[in-house]
């Protein structure tokens, strides 16, 4: 099944992307028990459109396994799997447009940490270079691309993106400057995301993070998917979940 | 994607078309007979950047016969216009708080005009406490400071705490600028700087601070058509010590540029009327010529 690029199945994918969203947010903050994942897929109104959302959101869906200790069940790393048969990536990359490789990177990562808990071999990155010399793609294109991968961006996950990553600071400052003065805040902080992973890793920012972070929620944090990207970017940044709303 | 060398020719064809709009326009900016000027952003303050222009071409001396005598008609024309100075002079004498006599002045002095009488009225205007307290936001203040320091007059003016007593001084994030807070950035580096001749003067890490954002912000506004803006974040790049020019940035304002050197301020329709089209966009044209000329002459101090 194809993952189409526009269209009335896509705003059900997106809609449905949204409510897993939602419910890997709730597991986050420990409102879910295993198998979470299958659960969500088996209680769907419509399970393809569940599976699609798995797609969606990627490497994501494991972001409470990676930063909450949440044990990854048997059936919620079939519903994974199940969704990777389904949409195979070929289907994926075809719905995608020219966003191609960035589809092979987020399924390394989905691949990648299902084996990781799933305790199988290493998923084998793409062949393809990860994410160019920002210096040679130019920051901007570069950093369209690094927001495509935001999943990628977390605690426990490391491999060429990251290592991209680790040389483009400055670029990925920019794009995140850029994004936030043309209100493009879903594009801010997945840039945002990729800053805090790299201030997490260790590398000088131009930036001051937290305050964009802030910034970026208080105008535009809005929807589930921006909403787990700005929980993932807080807990890098080592602050209490919904740091920003306590102030 | 440093130095100016790469956008040298762009910038003197850029700054060459630009003067000779301007010269060739010069009649739809003249003063009327009295010297009260009652609203001075109606004539005198276009005059006064049309000068800036011209005394930067004269006195980075990097152009060539054509845009030289082009330069030197239009100083001629404005200190025609100024009176020989008297202008300025009577203005100082009726408004004693009034900074734009000598920011408008100096232009004049750049290029070697002098008015004996004014020299005097400023020295002791300079000396008054009532004039050096006088409340200007912190841009301004560094325009009043280097006017004065071109003039000659000793104002003792710290210019780091002046320079970080701006916008750009704090450091702020850079993506909470505005279209005015822009301009205002702008000028704190075109004073401090004196137009690109003392690119040194600009603290090291505000000079770092300006590599890392120009792009992001020369973009948005490419973005949106602020062709006025752009320019003068073209002029920013083309003042640091290091300076930052993007080919294809200068390409883009090349591009927009018209075959007789008009430059349009933002993609709006421009109005056909002569008199309103100078009035939109004359600043605009004023920009381009003072960009190009500082690039040019940046690219060839490079050389040498």
């Amino acid at each position: 099944m194809k993952v189409p690029a526009a269209g009335p199945s896509r705003t059900a994918f997106v809609t449905a992307a949204d409510d897993l969203a939602d419910r890997v947010l709730s597991a986050l903050r420990g409102a879910e028990n295993a198998p979470f994942l299958a659960r969500h897929v088996e209680q769907a109104p419509d399970r393809g459109a569940a599976l699609a959302a798995v797609r969606l959101v990627g490497a994501d869906v494991f972001v409470p396994h990676l930063l909450a200790g949440f044990p990854l069940d048997g059936q919620d790393a079939a519903a994974v799997t199940r969704s990777l048969a389904v949409f195979p990536q070929e289907a994926v990359i075809a719905g995608a447009g020219d966003a191609g490789s960035a589809v092979a990177w987020r399924d390394w990562a989905v691949a990648e940490l299902l084996t990781r808990f799933d305790g199988g071999r290493p998923a084998v990155p793409p062949g393809e270079e990860p994410a160019e010399d920002p210096a040679a793609t130019g920051w901007r294109p570069w950093c369209a691309r690094m927001a495509g991968l935001s999943p990628l961006a977390i605690a426990g996950l490391d491999g060429p993106v990251h290592q991209a990553a680790r040389c483009g600071a400055l670029p990925l400052s920019r794009g995140a400057a850029r994004s936030m003065l043309r209100r493009d805040y879903l594009t801010a902080v997945r840039l945002i995301r990729w800053l805090a992973w790299l201030h997490h890793d260790g590398v000088p920012l131009p930036l001051d993070l937290e305050a964009a972070l802030d910034h970026a929620v208080l105008l535009g944090g809005h929807g589930p998917r921006t909403a787990l990207d700005i929980a993932v970017a807080e807990r890098l940044l080592g602050r209490p979940d919904d740091a920003h709303r306590r102030r | 994607m440093t130095g100016c060398a790469p956008v040298a020719e762009t910038a003197r064809r850029l700054c060459d078309r630009a003067l000779s709009w301007l010269h060739a326009h010069r009649e739809l900016d003249t003063l009327p007979s009295t010297s009260d000027l009652g609203d001075p952003d109606s004539v005198y303050k276009p005059l006064g950047e049309t000068t800036l222009a011209a005394s930067l071409v004269v006195r980075d001396g990097t152009a060539g016969p054509g845009r030289r005598a082009a330069a030197r008609s239009l100083l001629d024309f404005t200190w025609a216009q100024m009176r020989g100075g008297d202008l300025l002079y009577e203005r100082l004498l009726q408004h004693t708080l009034l900074t734009d006599p000598a920011e408008t002045y100096a232009h004049f002095v750049r290029a070697g005009y002098r008015h004996p009488r004014l020299d005097e009225l400023l020295a002791h205007q300079v000396r008054l406490r009532s004039v050096r307290a006088v409340e200007l936001i912190p841009d301004r203040k560094l325009a009043v400071a280097n006017a004065h320091r071109i003039i000659g007059l000793d104002d003792d003016a710290d210019w780091d705490a002046l320079i970080r007593a701006t916008w750009l001084g704090g450091l702020p994030e850079p993506w909470a600028i505005d279209w005015m807070t822009a301009y205002q950035m702008t000028h704190t580096v075109f004073h401090s700087t004196d137009w690109g001749a003392l690119p040194y003067r600009l603290p090291a890490d505000l000079t770092a601070y300006l590599h890392d954002w120009l792009p992001v912000w020369i973009d948005i506004w490419r973005e949106i058509r602020q062709w006025d803006l752009v320019a003068e974040l073209l002029v920013v790049g083309a003042c640091l010590e290091e300076p930052y020019c993007d080919p294809d940035d200068w390409r883009a304002l090349a591009e927009i540029q018209h075959e007789d050197g008009f430059v349009p301020r933002d993609g709006d329709p421009i109005d056909e009327n002569p008199v309103q089209r100078f009035k939109d966009h004359q600043h605009t044209v004023v920009v381009t010529a003072v960009a190009g000329t500082i690039a040019a002459a940046r690219a060839s101090a490079g050389r040498s």
